[in-house]
């Protein structure tokens, strides 16, 4: 695979005056209420907070799952924050990697199968997608295991698995949510070495997690609590609870 | 097209993943398929017996006739009132048209009882009064014995010839030529056994007859009765020449003013075979229309297994959607799942319905032969109501939130 940043100017995300509002129960919830950040192409940033801080709004939001209610959202130079359900699913497709906490893999697919899946969708032709999907199961260390379906494999596998799908279609950026949360710390760390390795690589890597562990790993972290940005600095400063420097001024 | 093949493929998982339920599910369209393919069978054969049979004609030859054939609603007092055919107009036709090599008169008795002096037929024998011509017009033939002659028709003698079932009937094992016959107590004489010739419908058998001399005919059932006039062109190109000179003639014997419709009937082959046809072909549609109520009730399980489905599979369509896939892609994985399920069925159903009619064939003796449509409409209606009833399952699955569904377990 060749490094997955095209080198276009400006940042590869840009979130302005973002909210997200849901109704429960003909009550207003305010999950975001202005965000604003930008990321830049080859970063590595953690987004932390307690449950109901927003974070998963936020993930949603980055990931294209879900649309803002006011604000804007930058992705590559494209405005998504106004498309409709078809073309998200094409944005993901080409921009977003995704690693879950629970992995979701196919259950019925093997790890190959799994593997393949975006590029399915992309219409590539089979035998292009299975060489690329060996290829990025290579660089998680699982060539060995790749006919093996998820339920033969241990949580560690799996979730190299869903690494290896999330690389695949070379993405502008992986977006993991709580990709440890699932394993033990032995295998988490093995996990964030990875991360490590791909961050070391190019890729952009955006991290959403409640563990300030985690977030002190990453050069930068951006901390939300009741939706809003409370903290936007060095992910060793912000995990301690730092507030970094803010709002979105510059960052080394 | 690429897209189609991983739809069949992942299609095919869900089936192969399990099979009982989906045949379980699948069990209305079976039935159906299977029906409508016994049926059309059974029609089928029918129709092709009675195309083989009911053209009782021999080359070149129709029939003229006082009574209408047909089905349905005939109005019968109507034809009542026309005049007779008698032997009188069978000798003008003779005389008259030149087309016409030969006319024979015929007159049927329906359910009779034939007897010797060890066994007798059931009352279901008919008893044809004709002449010797007959052999000419009607083109059968004589396998053992012989038709009886000119004098022997003059004379009014007691001589008959039988069909194979009378035959088989009186005479199980045996030569019945030579042997004696009572009918209505009289005695005839067995002179010629008729060659085999199959029956309509299982009824009306053409081989459960026999055949004695007009004269004889008419001493038993009385004179005055109109006959049938079976007659026969000189050859097929003069076959339309002799119709329309025999009905030139017949109007005039029958003083019809120009104006008036013809107050007899001219039947062919061709015009009875059609009749007949036109019968089966609503007996068909009906066929058709039962099939489609099944094919529904059919649907209605794919319904219930599509939905079952998606409900089962929300997950992996909310994993699906997140990695790329797009609401069309969604749909003709669940739509292309449907179609392919009920279209097993339908091949199941068609597996059924041949086993069915073999059946029918082979043990139950029926006339039944698989027309080709009938397999293609079965399978193409299976495929429609997997489409059908797939399309909202698949629907409601293409429209599911990718977050909210890979929420679920």
């Amino acid at each position: 695979m060749t490094t997955p940043n095209a080198p276009d100017a400006g940042p590869l995300i840009l979130v302005e005056a973002l909210t997200r509002a849901f109704f429960v129960g003909g009550e207003e919830v305010r999950a975001l209420r202005g965000v604003t950040f930008g990321i830049n192409r080859g970063e590595w940033v953690a987004i932390i907070g307690q449950s109901g801080s927003g974070k998963s709004t936020l993930m949603n939001v980055l990931g294209c799952l879900d649309t803002p209610t006011s604000g804007r959202y930058m992705l590559n130079g494209k405005d998504v924050s106004r498309m409709d359900d078809d073309d998200l699913a094409v944005i993901r497709n080409v921009e977003i990697g995704f690693i879950f906490q629970t992995f979701q893999l196919l259950p019925r697919e093997t790890a190959l199968a799994n593997v393949e899946l975006p590029l399915v969708y992309r219409g590539m032709p089979a035998k292009e997608r299975r060489e690329r999907a060996k290829a990025a199961l290579d660089k998680v260390q699982l060539t060995h295991r790749m006919h093996h379906r998820p339920n033969e494999l241990s949580g560690g596998q799996r979730q190299r698995v869903a690494i290896a799908r999330a690389l695949v279609s070379e993405p502008s950026m992986l977006l993991a949510d709580e990709p440890t949360g699932n394993l033990d710390s032995a295998t988490g760390e093995e996990i964030v070495r990875l991360f490590e390795q791909l961050h070391q690589a190019g890729h952009t890597l955006v991290l959403v997690t409640h563990e300030p562990k985690l977030a002190a790993r990453c050069p930068r972290a951006i901390r939300l609590s009741d939706g809003e940005i409370i903290a936007d600095g060095p992910g060793p400063v912000v995990a301690l609870g730092g507030t970094g420097v803010l709002p979105q001024a510059g960052h080394a | 097209m690429r897209a189609f093949l991983d739809n069949l493929r992942l299609a095919l998982g869900t089936f192969l993943g399990n099979p009982l339920r989906s045949l379980l599910t699948l069990l209305g369209i079976v039935i159906g398929v299977a029906t409508v393919i016994t049926m059309m069978a059974l029609i089928e054969g029918l129709r092709e017996q009675v195309n083989k049979n009911l053209g009782s004609l021999g080359a070149h030859t129709f029939e003229v006739t006082k009574w209408p054939t047909g089905f349905g609603r005939i109005n019968w007092a109507k034809y009542a009132k026309r005049k007779d055919l008698h032997g009188e107009d069978v000798k003008a036709i003779l005389e008259a048209c030149p087309s016409v090599v030969a006319a024979t008169p015929t007159d049927m008795e329906w359910g009779k009882k034939l007897a010797t002096a060890f066994r007798e037929t059931h009352p279901s024998v008919g008893i044809l009064g004709t002449e010797p011509t007959y052999v000419a017009t009607s083109g059968v033939t004589v396998t053992n014995g012989r038709f009886f002659n000119e004098t022997e028709s003059l004379d009014g003698r007691a001589v008959m010839v039988i069909g194979v079932d009378v035959a088989d009937a009186l005479f199980p094992g045996m030569d019945p030529v030579g042997s004696d016959v009572r009918l209505k107590g009289r005695p005839f004489q067995v002179i010629g056994v008729l060659q085999k010739r199959g029956s309509v419908m299982g009824m009306a058998s053409q081989d459960n007859q026999v055949a004695v001399p007009m004269r004889a005919f008419q001493q038993l059932y009385g004179k005055y009765r109109s006959v049938e006039i079976d007659v026969q062109a000189r050859d097929g190109a003069v076959f339309q020449k002799a119709q329309d000179e025999v009905v030139n003639l017949m109007r005039r014997r029958r003083e019809l003013t120009p104006q008036e419709a013809n107050d007899f009937e001219v039947h062919t082959n061709e015009s009875m075979t059609a009749s007949f046809n036109e019968l089966s072909q609503v007996i068909a549609l009906a066929g058709v229309g039962v099939c489609l109520l099944s094919l529904v009730v059919g649907g209605i399980g794919i319904l219930n297994i599509m939905l079952m489905s998606v409900t089962e599979r929300t997950r992996e369509i909310g994993i699906r959607k997140a990695l790329g896939a797009r609401r069309r892609r969604i749909l003709g994985q669940f739509a292309t799942e449907a179609v392919l399920l009920s279209l097993f069925g339908g091949l199941l159903g068609v597996g059924l319905g041949f086993g069915f009619v073999f059946l029918g064939k082979w043990v139950l003796l029926f006339p039944m032969n698989v027309p080709a449509w009938a397999v293609a409409l079965s399978l193409a209606m299976s495929c429609g109501v997997g489409l059908l009833f797939g399309i909202y399952p698949a629907s409601r699955a293409a429209k599911l939130d990718p977050v909210e569904a890979m929420r679920t377990e």
